[in-house]
């Protein structure tokens, strides 16, 4: 309930951040759909020389561009902000304050800066995913929908923990601009289904480097191809690893308390 | 009553990463770094009672903003124990950091972006307080430091002084019990920083609330704090009342006297000659406060002494002679 009512003070001081930039606001929102337009572009050339990629159809395709995009908006309204205010509040020193705020840092530092509008992606992303399960032809149940609901979330936990490991090494490194740099490189080779890269990479994108997790993986769920046990392992693999990024940002607030002057 | 702070042996050593200049000595540095300790704080006592105003005192690098920074929980201590409220501080328990707030002169936690009211409602909402305590404690706070006309404009077009008014407000709404200030009047010119003394006094007053701050600004301490605590390399010199410190530090005291013809006459046998600005008229001379009787009839029997006066050596003075102690 609290926490409720801390994001919804966060959301309105960013909306009225937003509001105060209309101008960038706008041709953000145009970018944004020259770059759909790109993306379904290049499938469009990729599906005139083939039928299939890794086994999927074009509309399937699309769908996983949708799911891309829902976990790309998650990275470009939270991850990016969030990050460049992380980074400036350790140069700056007011890390201080984030630290001695009787709420949980890490909440504080993943939801202080929201980009509002990037929030239309999400539907976009939608119409995405519905159009190209509707042009693949696939038939989708309920217990689909809720699976691919369940890992999708679970997906998009493990990017966000990912991130807390990554933004919480600044803590041992000071300067370590780069952090979320790696992150969006992972993330791009998400774009594509895994199946289409060789086992050996198709284990590393996976399990090493889970980025598919939250693409791939979810829409899989969607398209009925994973069965119980597994469903259960990569939701398991998100709760794993938000404890895991938990501990991490832990013990980096306790290196910063011991170093800092 | 057991004291609202309570501090035993509190030490910090940082490790420095050192190295000498020069490109080799860079390029070495990347692969094997040499650390230095460098002891900032070490084994400090002391206790302060609720309400007390209290002023740390020292030239930079002394240890002040570190021994406040492991008083609000930021830092770790190397040993030692604090005690705040009841609670250990670096534990950093959220009911702690509810009855604490710890303002720093050179940080912002404004949102530079955005008016200041509306930073005032994020931490409204992070520290849980009542719509009702917050108006009401908003109100208490817009009539000491006259912050509704600054609340409007976003926070990087306001002053220096009008934006430290608003980060002291902000640190201020959840009525914390102790206050941790860190040179909460830095940059400000003389009337700014008067106007942050006033109210600081005020409000300790209507609060009760325990204050250490530590500033540059001797008139600050002089202004607001009845106790002093000097820290010098980390160590603590001196901890008592500020009217004391002379008596302690610098057991002076300074006669001044107003005499005919007064260049004819030599004090240098009398006491030590110095300088004072405020009045030139007279000639002053510095003796032990002990003979302060004996020197002073031995005046008044030798020279044509039209007035004279006894009083304590300037605060300022005392404490710099502390420092080169």
């Amino acid at each position: 309930m609290h926490t409720l009512k801390l994001l919804s003070a966060f959301l309105k001081m960013n909306i009225q951040m937003s509001l105060a930039y209309r101008a960038d606001t706008i041709v953000n929102i145009l970018l944004n759909l020259m770059w759909l337009g790109w993306e379904l572009l290049s499938l469009n050339i990729i599906f005139s020389n083939t039928q299939t990629l890794g086994g999927w159809g074009i509309g399937e395709l699309i769908a996983l561009l949708g799911v891309f995009r829902l976990v790309n908006t998650l990275m470009i309204a939270l991850i990016w902000p969030n990050t460049e205010k992380f980074n400036q509040s350790i140069r700056d020193g007011s890390m201080d304050y984030t630290i001695l705020q009787p709420a949980n840092s890490m909440f504080l530092v993943t939801f202080s800066r929201i980009t509002v509008w990037r929030f239309w992606d999400l539907i976009l992303a939608i119409i995405l995913i519905v159009i190209g399960i509707n042009m693949s032809g696939d038939l989708i149940t309920a217990p689909q929908i809720l699976t691919f609901i369940l890992l999708a979330l679970s997906g998009i936990i493990v990017i966000y923990s990912l991130w807390i490991v990554l933004i919480a090494l600044t803590f041992w490194f000071t300067k370590f601009d780069n952090n979320v740099t790696i992150l969006q490189a992972l993330l791009d080779a998400g774009r594509y289904p895994a199946t289409v890269y060789p086992v050996w990479l198709r284990v590393i994108v996976t399990f090493i480097i889970p980025i598919a997790v939250a693409t791939t993986i979810p829409l899989q769920a969607l398209r009925g191809e994973l069965d119980f046990n597994q469903v259960l392992i990569f939701f398991f693999i998100g709760v794993a690893s938000f404890i895991i990024a938990s501990r991490v940002w832990k013990s980096g607030l306790k290196r910063y308390s011991g170093a800092s002057s | 009553m057991t004291p609202t702070i309570s501090v035993q042996q509190l030490s910090k050593t940082y490790e420095v990463p050192e190295r000498e200049g020069g490109f080799g000595a860079a390029v070495r540095s990347f692969f094997k770094r040499k650390y230095k300790d460098v002891k900032a704080v070490q084994e400090v006592n002391f206790n302060i009672e609720q309400g007390e105003v209290v002023g740390f005192l020292g030239p930079n690098g002394a240890g002040k903003t570190t021994t406040l920074k492991m008083l609000s929980g930021l830092l770790h201590p190397t040993s030692g124990n604090a005690n705040v409220l009841g609670f250990t501080p670096w534990e950093l328990k959220n009911d702690y950091l509810r009855s604490m707030t710890l303002v720093m002169g050179q940080r912002n936690r404004l949102s530079w972006d955005i008016p200041a009211a509306d930073s005032f409602l994020l931490n409204q909402a992070i520290y849980r307080i009542p719509d009702d305590e917050y108006k009401e404690t908003y109100k208490e706070l817009d009539e000491l430091l006259e912050l509704e006309p600054l609340m409007k404009k976003p926070v990087r077009n306001l002053s220096l002084g009008e934006r430290m008014k608003c980060e002291i407000a902000v640190g201020l709404l959840h009525r914390p019990k102790v206050l941790f200030l860190d040179e909460p009047t830095i940059g400000l010119d003389i009337t700014g920083q008067a106007r942050i003394r006033e109210f600081l006094q005020e409000y300790n007053k209507r609060t009760g609330a325990t204050i250490i701050l530590t500033s540059h600004y001797m008139a600050d301490v002089t202004a607001l704090c009845e106790r002093i605590i000097i820290i010098h390399h980390g160590q603590l010199k001196y901890d008592g009342g500020i009217n004391d410190l002379s008596k302690k530090i610098a057991p002076f005291k300074l006669i001044g006297v107003l005499m005919e013809n007064a260049d004819a006459h030599d004090l240098s046998k009398y006491g030590e000659p110095v300088e004072n600005m405020e009045d030139a008229d007279k000639k002053f001379i510095q003796v032990k406060a002990d003979e302060v009787t004996r020197i002073t009839s031995r005046l008044l029997a030798d020279l044509p002494i039209r007035d004279i006066t006894i009083a304590d050596p300037p605060i300022e003075d005392v404490i710099e002679q502390a420092f080169n102690q």
